[in-house]
């Protein structure tokens, strides 16, 4: 009992936060709209029946969720082992180009063809995320730095892919088209009726097989209980024998392989070819919507979910309303920010009560508690060195 | 004779904890007076209250009879309050004089007059016979002086009421006594000290009054002379406490854990163990005593395999593991119950069960295959909070909200779990309450009876004396001497951990090869 007691109230103080931050991210967008001559309850109403007021809305809101949910996981996956992998923006580029190789270089069976095509897009991603793990591990170089670079070279080296040697057409710099083999059919090929004027396509199913693995592993595996541990506490999982190194490079390559494995199915599904830049901004969209989530596996997809929604009903209030999408952006960023801003005043809360009781906080559980993350920091300074 | 201090009534809620219930406290000018009581009795609220730090919901307060109003700090230090934190707010890389007289500098013009200051500090020292270089850097200054130039602040800032806060908790039994002559000195110079401390003989021996708090509120005041350490361990736990342990004559068996010639480096690349050997029994408790930062921690850290070896030998039951693994080390039977508490021994964050589980989640019966069996991680929890009396509504809130005494049990009923041939118990009672300690004790001892070989690293020499079969005396990362637990003396065990006496020689050569390479780092 006191256990569902425990867990609902940690999920209603997060609920009441992300709902809040929702509530004072609507607020401020209200008057940015109201300045740009726009009825923000008119958008606000658009905004919502075009995500999720119709069959067409959800589809597309389907279609724009799928890539996130796999960047939102990829995210999630690192957070919890304590690195913030900024570089799911390059490992989603990386798995994407790698598995669109395979997808057009090769003719055999779908049932060989498709597998591979996706396990090389994995792959490709892991491999992008191994460089920054290693430069992290071995020389201590911090992962947002070296991922962000990494990011960089992700986008020009496929720049130069698909300008010279993967260039198929004269005009624009992409790539051939993918075998048939090799796609994830939309739900409109399957079925006319279904899933019209969208392209949304079976790669959600696998997206949602990737949270559901996710969350398996995190609560029942002994890799999921390191990886958790490693991210509560590297200096006690250490000291517990946990082998850091491992658990790091395995998180961080499992990470970097569901975002290639994002990529290569939004190429499959959607696009069926490389076109350079195709879809800038999904894995930092990614890394916020985990954000978003609370960086659980489960609240990560539900924040990627909404995020699409959110994008699809933009798209359709851009076509129907005129209002545009920079818009609907600010408020997502508005939202992030109030996110962020919560634990800022939870700081401004603690900080006032320590001035007012002389920093002498009187639970036993949170004195302790503030120069033991000092020391474990301290100790993460000392590891960097 | 009028009171110093007089506290009347001083009520102060926090969220969910009444930290001073209408609490009377007076201290007579001129006395010493000491401040006892468990963590969370309210002793440290009520010197904030009195020190301007915190503010109390009720109570009046009177110094030298006549009533103020203490608002904050500086109002506090008008008044003539002073006050020595446990951890000292010094500027390591200042002098002396800078760091007594920062913020209160004696101006001439716009300049700091360095001159004044200085001349001011050498007469404040020589007037309370407490002995600074005023020039000195405090990086350069062992701990004790440290404490002393604290001390010297507050008498610069005019204080005629001094507050200790657990002043002998980083002292040597010589420093400690040093700080009793100054106490002394300023008392008899017209000063008042308040002395906050759990250690009963040091209540004793320096103070003319004591005053017990539990539970927020007063217990009672009574005349030192009056009074002894039963009557007030009872006052403050509020029933009877064992003092001594009892424990059967150790039954030392095979040599369990061999130490070779070890030398360690810190965190900053320097010696911190130098040459040290020492050898434990199955069936026996071997004390490592010392002050605090003799490589004690880097010791530990070095067998349990946690910080690389730089040379020497680590030998367990006639196997090699100087450069084995944590988790190999584990498998070979070696348990440690650290001395980070809230860093090492458990994740502030994670569940009891997580917590629990960390060395056995990834053998039968709790880790299957890839898998872990929850069922199995609930059971072994609770089988274990229950055996070690962990007072916890339930296996799956976190670490973090249990008090320390109750975490440090998690630790202990982990590190026990697995039946270790070797323990290693480092600093196992700081900041625990009364009870607690007694707990603690008695599972060390049962281990120990159990035939495991115990290495106990503690800075309380009570402790060692206590528990310990043998004691190693350790020095800049040497050992000093060994004595038998019955025979051992604070006096002897106290002048080698100032590194005097016994293996002097090798100490001194320590030392000035440990200076010559801070000059090259």
């Amino acid at each position: 009992m006191s256990k569902f007691m425990n867990s609902m109230r940690g999920i209603l103080q997060r609920s009441f936060t992300l709902g809040l931050s929702i509530l004072m991210a609507i607020l401020v967008g209200s008057i940015i709209m109201l300045i740009d001559n726009h009825n923000p309850i008119e958008v606000y109403r658009l905004l919502l029946e075009g995500a999720f007021g119709s069959t067409r809305g959800l589809f597309i809101t389907m279609q724009r969720a799928t890539p996130l949910i796999f960047t939102a996981i990829a995210s999630t996956l690192a957070f919890r082992t304590g690195v913030f992998n900024v570089g799911v923006e390059g490992q989603f580029f990386i798995g994407a180009i790698v598995g669109t190789w395979v997808g057009y270089a090769f003719q055999m069976p779908a049932v060989i063809h498709l597998p591979l095509t996706l396990l090389a897009g994995f792959i490709g991603g892991a491999a992008w995320a191994y460089f920054p793990t290693v430069m992290r591990q071995k020389l201590g170089v911090n992962e947002i730095i070296t991922t962000i670079m990494t990011n960089y070279i992700a986008t020009f080296l496929i720049s130069y892919l698909t300008n010279y040697p993967m260039r198929a057409s004269a005009t624009t710099p992409e790539t051939p088209p993918v075998q048939v083999t090799a796609r994830l059919p939309q739900f409109v090929e399957i079925s006319k009726e279904f899933g019209k004027g969208s392209q949304a396509h079976v790669g959600i199913f696998i997206a949602l097989a990737v949270v559901v693995i996710m969350w398996f592993i995190f609560r029942r595996t002994k890799l999921g209980y390191e990886w958790r541990m490693v991210g509560l506490s590297h200096m006690f999982s250490e000291f517990g024998g946990v082998n850091l190194n491992r658990t790091f490079i395995s998180g961080m390559l499992v990470s970097g392989g569901i975002a290639g494995l994002g990529g290569i199915v939004e190429i499959l599904g959607v696009w069926r070819e490389y076109k350079n830049l195709f879809a800038v901004g999904f894995g930092f969209r990614g890394n916020l919507a985990s954000l978003l989530g609370g960086q659980t596996v489960i609240g990560s997809t539900v924040a990627a979910i909404f995020y699409g929604g959110m994008e699809s009903g933009a798209l359709s209030l851009e076509w129907g309303a005129g209002v545009p999408r920079q818009l609907i952006d600010i408020i997502v960023g508005l939202v992030i920010f109030f996110m962020a801003a919560e634990g800022m005043w939870d700081f401004l809360r603690r900080r006032k009560a320590a001035a007012k009781s002389g920093g002498d906080a009187p639970t036993a559980g949170q004195t302790p508690a503030k120069p033991a993350e000092k020391t474990e920091a301290a100790g993460q300074a000392a590891q960097a060195k | 004779m009028t009171n110093a201090v007089e506290m009347i009534g001083i009520r102060k809620v926090y969220p969910g904890v009444i930290a001073n219930n209408n609490v009377n406290f007076s201290v007579a000018t001129g006395e010493i007076h000491a401040l006892v009581g468990e963590n969370g009795a309210g002793k440290s609220t009520l010197m904030n209250v009195l020190f301007g730090l915190t503010r109390p919901e009720e109570g009046q307060i009177f110094i030298n009879g006549k009533q103020v109003h203490i608002h904050k700090n500086s109002d506090a230090i008008a008044l003539g309050i002073g006050m020595v934190h446990q951890s000292f707010k010094l500027v390591p890389s200042f002098t002396v004089t800078e760091n007594i007289t920062l913020g209160g500098e004696p101006r001439k013009g716009l300049l700091v007059d360095r001159k004044a200051a200085h001349d001011n500090i050498v007469e404040i020292s020589k007037r309370f016979g407490l002995q600074v270089d005023p020039d000195a850097r405090i990086r350069d200054l062992p701990v004790g002086v440290q404490q002393r130039v604290e001390i010297l602040k507050a008498l610069y800032h005019n204080a005629d009421i001094l507050i200790l806060d657990e002043p002998t908790a980083v002292l040597t039994p010589q420093e400690t006594r040093d700080l009793f002559g100054v106490i002394r000195s300023l008392v008899a110079k017209g000063k008042t000290v308040i002395f906050i401390t759990h250690k009963f003989n040091e209540v004793m021996t320096i103070s003319d009054r004591v005053t017990v708090m539990r539970d927020g509120k007063v217990v009672e005041t009574k005349d030192t002379k009056d009074t002894n350490p039963t009557e007030l361990a009872r006052m403050m736990v509020g029933r009877d406490v064992l003092l001594r342990v009892d424990k059967a004559p150790a039954n030392p068996k095979d040599v369990v854990l061999e130490v070779q010639d070890l030398e360690v480096l810190d965190n900053r690349n320097l010696k911190a163990v130098r040459g040290l050997s020492l050898q434990v029994r199955a069936g026996e408790i071997l004390g490592i005593a010392g002050v605090e930062g003799n490589g004690q921690r880097e010791l530990v850290e070095a067998i349990v395999g946690l910080r690389p070896v730089y040379s020497g030998k680590v030998v367990m039951q006639g196997k090699e593991i100087t450069h084995a693994s944590v988790r190999q080390r584990r498998d070979d039977g070696i348990s440690c119950v650290p001395e980070d508490r809230y860093v090492r021994g458990v994740a502030l964050r994670a569940t009891l069960e997580d917590n629990l589980i960390v060395e056995s989640y990834f053998k039968e019966p709790i880790g299957r295959g890839m898998l872990i069996d929850l069922n199995q991680v609930t059971e072994f929890s609770q089988n274990l909070i229950k055996k070690f009396d962990v007072r916890t509504p339930s296996s799956k809130v976190t670490a973090g909200a249990l008090s320390g005494g109750n975490m440090q049990k998690v630790v202990l009923a982990r590190e026990l779990s697995l039946d270790p041939t070797l323990l290693i118990v480092a600093q196992p009672t700081r900041g625990l309450d009364v009870g607690s300690i007694e707990f603690v004790h008695r599972t060390i001892i049962e281990a120990r009876d159990r035939g495991a070989a115990v290495l106990l690293v503690s800075a309380e020499l009570e402790e060692i004396m206590s528990l310990s079969d043998r004691i190693n005396v350790v020095y800049e990362g040497r050992i000093m001497g060994e004595v038998s637990g019955a025979e051992a003396d604070e006096e002897s065990l106290g002048l080698w951990m100032a590194g005097v006496g016994g293996n002097a020689e090798a100490a001194h050569e320590a030392s000035s090869e440990h200076t010559a390479e801070t000059l090259k780092g």
